[in-house]
């Protein structure tokens, strides 16, 4: 078979990346882009051409034979490991050096590789039991990937916050997986729809991927574990690695029957977390924090354009699912792509200056061109704004909303909510990113290294460059992608088929394509114009004083207040004020921390609430022998009134 | 050719018509305080006169600050072409347009928050906060808005969803379009376009520094923003789809008309709201809309 030769190759270099990571970095690095390469490779004709690649191991792993397969829906996600794969290990070489960080450095390369490896498994495995192992190995890599940089307290802390959520999904996961093995007899995977008696199981599969793909309320590990890592780990944390859920959800829910329930839970768990994700985001001052704040967004995002799918196969499979499912699949391309671009971009800045505090940079545009408009590129897209590739998903997923609207059936009552936060959701995005990009590059720089900032290199800034070429190819020619999109919607439900191009969509296609024109156009022209006027450098204007300093700049804190002053009843910031008293008051305070409501609020104190009990039981363990043998004498004696009892009725 | 020749047409329209629109309001207000006020052309002769004149950026900014403004022009004049105008019909029109003509004012609205910022003063930072944050309101209300006529109507192009009248819920939609119109274009009472306190400003802030011909797109793209949306608000209450092309033109031309003495008069006789009550005033809008939305939900026997 043709297809196996690419993702062998693929599978022979990362393997031996893998091995040769620790001493190798440039034998790693060729090894590591090949591997993706070929991936790549792979994905693309399965996507193009709609064959499914399948392949059964002679030999028995855990008591089952090894199946691999890779069909649409997987090449989908394929497709994203491998580019942001490839481009992040492109990047690390000079982000994440064995010069800068001689301990972590080469441990990052073997277990970036093994990330990937891991990743490829959980899209190709078609086993049960394997795919538990593959999913274990995936969380683990990604723990010891957060964890490069061990020696902060932070990290170590996010880490662990990552490792402990990651495995509360798993044990979901294992539930799930035991009772379909239990239901059906085997461990193979594959199309069940006709059993509804396993319905019931997409809980558990919505709860235990939905902890990986990070949606609220389950976002709990997520901000701190994508701020506290490397940028270029953040990178594929955010970009793909969350992804793996989203996958998950729709694997399952595809080949499995799923719950009449399914599509209303899902519609709305999507939908709060794409308002709560951007509003939480708007109030971060750490600009990691704000873009893994935002994956949550972008990820009910998705969420929603998969529960209007749902819906629709349980309505006839109405025409708007397959739009809404189209929209949520580019969106997990065009997420990927950006906010890869968009960490990319953070990790640039944070190697300039070493801070992640947005109140601390400003002016940056100045001394980084290239990371600025590409950033500010990114941002656009994240945004959702026309030209770019944000916004051809969000049109999709709305066009889907819209429709089940004017349907007038019971469904508007979910999808006429769904549209109105999903637009008060893209307004607070914009607004996020406004304060994101300007906070960093306008204005002046508020701190010394801030004004000494350097502008990256090639190997940092290739990869931006590449990922923001498809940032732009996707929105200015999104239906040179639709072949792509709709092999993976037929695999999903085999019966919505193989569509063409909707005309509106190469109608929008075109529209981008002009806009894009005209913008340059006029951009130059006004460029031009304004210089063959006159253009004089003066002071800004501070209402006519003389000498503005950069602390008299808006800051971040400020810049959100409104809007999270609208959220407090949710986010509940803790203040710090010391008001400056007499006529020369020699200091004042004023601190705002906005806390991680769900895990201080709510799981901290039913943490705190368990740990209590423990103690309170640890009172009875005390070692003194006489009372253990009273114990055993009740226990005793309760069990025999016990069987008395049984036996009497 | 024709093509050509209604895209021409289209865009001379929008780009000569657009600046009246702020003289006639700046007109109304001098005749109701009893002055004699500027000329109507008076932002013409602005324009013209910035247009000449020299820029004076700031030592801080990049050249975001002049594409800004470039980038914003463009996408309001893009979001102008997308809507239909009465007998004319639209120059492009798809299943989706309407969301194209949001996510372009959007476009436009990062543009000048951008370019404010660019200037790292605090007044600018101060009014595209204020643009931005107050915007998550108006765009609740617009989408409310689309989505009460796109039920009505069960289209999602522009140009059907325009043609009929709002129905029932015609009085509360326009209200509330009103509402979105007077808040999206910074006029009183969300905003004071002749006050000279940079502390009470959204929009006024976010354009202290720019100058020439920049300040010239953004002024002129003001502009059309404001006839846009008094173009949508009259196509989306009155039937002008329903009758002939003469009375079509003539009503819409009349409609907004009023829409523009009406904001004028808005503007005479109210005070600028304080800040906090600001989004109040939009969560109202959103309401009006919302319950032309219920009312298109019941009524629609479309």
């Amino acid at each position: 078979m043709t297809l196996g030769l690419p993702l062998f190759i693929s599978f022979l270099a990362l393997a031996l990346s893998v091995a040769v990571g620790y001493r190798r970095p440039r034998t790693w690095l060729a090894l590591t882009v090949t591997g993706t390469v070929a991936g790549l490779v792979a994905a693309v004709y399965v996507l193009l051409s709609g064959d499914r690649w399948e392949w059964q191991s002679d030999f028995l792993l855990g008591g089952e034979a090894l199946r691999l397969r890779l069909d649409g829906l997987s090449a989908l996600f394929l497709l994203l490991v491998a580019v942001v794969g490839g481009a992040g290990a492109v990047y690390s070489h000079e982000y994440w050096s064995d010069e800068h960080n001689p301990a972590s450095a080469p441990r990052g390369r073997v277990w970036w590789s093994s990330l990937l490896l891991s990743m490829g498994l959980v899209l190709t495995v078609a086993n049960g039991l394997h795919f538990l192992i593959a999913w274990e190995l995936f969380a683990l890599c990604g723990y010891f990937l957060i964890t490069l940089d061990r020696r902060r307290s932070g990290v170590r802390a996010a880490g662990w916050l990552y490792l402990v959520a990651s495995h509360a999904g798993t044990m979901c996961l294992f539930a799930f997986f035991g009772l379909l093995a239990a239901h059906t007899g085997s461990w193979e995977l594959g199309p069940l729809r006709e059993r509804g008696e396993l319905a019931p199981l997409f809980w558990l599969a919505l709860i235990g991927f939905g902890l990986k793909a990070g949606f609220f309320p389950l976002h709990i590990w997520l901000p701190s574990a994508h701020a506290n890592a490397p940028s270029h780990v953040s990178a594929i944390m955010s970009g793909v690695a969350i992804k793996m859920g989203v996958y998950g959800i729709l694997r399952f829910s595809g080949w499995l029957p799923v719950p009449a329930a399914a599509g209303w839970v899902v519609v709305s768990l999507g939908a709060v977390s794409a308002l709560l994700g951007i509003a939480f985001a708007f109030a971060q001052n750490d600009f990691k924090r704000l873009l893994a704040y935002c994956s949550v967004e972008n990820i009910g995002i998705i969420m929603i354009g998969v529960g209007i799918a749902l819906l629709a196969v349980s309505h006839d499979d109405a025409p708007w699912g397959r739009l809404a499912l189209a929209g949520a699949l580019l969106h997990v391309w065009n997420h990927g792509a950006f906010k890869s671009l968009l960490f990319f971009g953070a990790g640039s800045v944070l190697h300039a200056t070493g801070t992640r505090e947005l109140s601390r940079l400003g002016g940056l545009a100045r001394n980084m061109p290239w990371t600025a408009g590409l950033f500010a590129l990114g941002i656009l897209a994240v945004a959702g704004l026309p030209p770019l590739n944000g916004f051809v998903s969000e049109w999709l997923i709305y066009l889907g909303l819209f429709d089940v609207a004017t349907g007038k059936g019971a469904l508007a009552w979910i999808a006429m909510p769904a549209a109105v936060m999903l637009a008060m959701a893209g307004a607070i995005a914009l607004a996020s990113f406004a304060k994101a990009g300007a906070m960093i590059f306008l204005g002046a720089p508020r701190t010394q290294p801030a004004a000494r900032a350097h502008e990256c290199g090639y190997w940092m800034r290739g990869p931006m460059l590449g990922l923001a070429a498809v940032c732009g190819i996707i929105g200015l020619a999104p239906v040179l992608f639709w072949p792509a999109i709709s092999e993976a919607v037929a695999c999903w439900r085999p019966v919505w088929g193989l569509g063409e191009p909707p005309a509106p969509l190469a109608m929008l296609g075109s529209a981008q394509v002009t806009l894009a024109i005209i913008i340059l156009a006029a951009a130059v022209w006004l460029w031009r114009k304004s210089r063959d006027n006159g253009l004089r450098r003066g002071l800004t204007w501070d209402c006519a004083y003389a000498v503005p300093t950069a602390r008299m700049q808006y800051t971040s804190a400020s810049f959100a207040g409104i809007v999270a002053g609208w959220f407090r009843w949710l986010m509940l910031p803790e203040r710090t004020v010391h008001r400056p008293h007499g006529y020369f008051p020699a200091s004042a305070i004023r601190l705002e921390r906005v806390p991680e409501t769900v895990l201080e609020r709510v799981l901290a104190p039913v943490g705190n609430l368990v740990m209590h009990a423990s103690h309170t039981a640890l009172r009875l363990q005390h070692g003194r022998l006489q009372f253990y043998i009273l114990y055993v004498v009740a226990g005793l004696i309760g069990i025999g009134l016990l069987v008395l009892w049984g036996g009497a009725q | 050719m024709n093509l050509i020749l209604d895209l021409i047409l289209r865009l001379a329209m929008w780009l000569l018509l657009a600046p009246l629109l702020p003289g006639i309001i700046n007109k109304v207000k001098a005749w109701v305080a009893g002055r004699r006020g500027p000329p109507v052309l008076q932002l013409y002769y602005d324009l013209a006169k910035l247009w000449r004149k020299g820029v004076v950026m700031s030592t801080l900014a990049s050249p975001g600050f002049i594409i800004g403004p470039a980038v914003g022009w463009v996408a309001l004049l893009s979001a102008a072409l997308l809507m239909p105008l009465g007998p004319a019909g639209s120059a492009v029109s798809f299943r989706g347009d309407v969301l194209l003509l949001i996510y372009l004012l959007a476009l436009a609205r990062f543009c000048t928050a951008w370019a404010a910022m660019e200037t790292g003063s605090a007044f600018e930072g101060m009014g595209s906060a204020r643009e931005v944050s107050y915007a998550v309101l108006t765009e609740a209300a617009i989408i409310a808005a689309v989505l009460s006529l796109i039920v009505h109507t069960s289209s999602v192009t522009l140009i059907t969803m325009l043609a009929p009248s709002a129905g029932a819920g015609a009085a509360l939609l326009a209200a509330g379009l009103f509402t979105v119109l007077l808040a999206e274009n910074c006029r009183v009472p969300f905003d004071d376009p002749n006050t000279h306190l940079e502390l009470t400003m959204i929009h006024e802030a976010m354009i202290l520094d720019h100058s020439g011909p920049p300040l010239a797109a953004i002024l002129h793209g003001a502009s059309i923003k404001l006839l846009l949306f008094a173009v949508l608000l009259v196509q989306a209450v009155l039937p002008i789809g329903e009758m002939s092309p003469l009375a079509a033109a003539g009503v819409l031309a009349g409609g907004v008309l009023t829409v523009t003495v009406g904001v004028g008069l808005v503007e005479s006789l109210l005070a600028r709201l304080a800040f906090r009550r600001v989004p109040l005033l939009l969560t109202t809008a959103f309401l009006l809309c919302l319950f032309a939305l219920l009312v298109a939900w019941k009524g629609g026997a479309k």
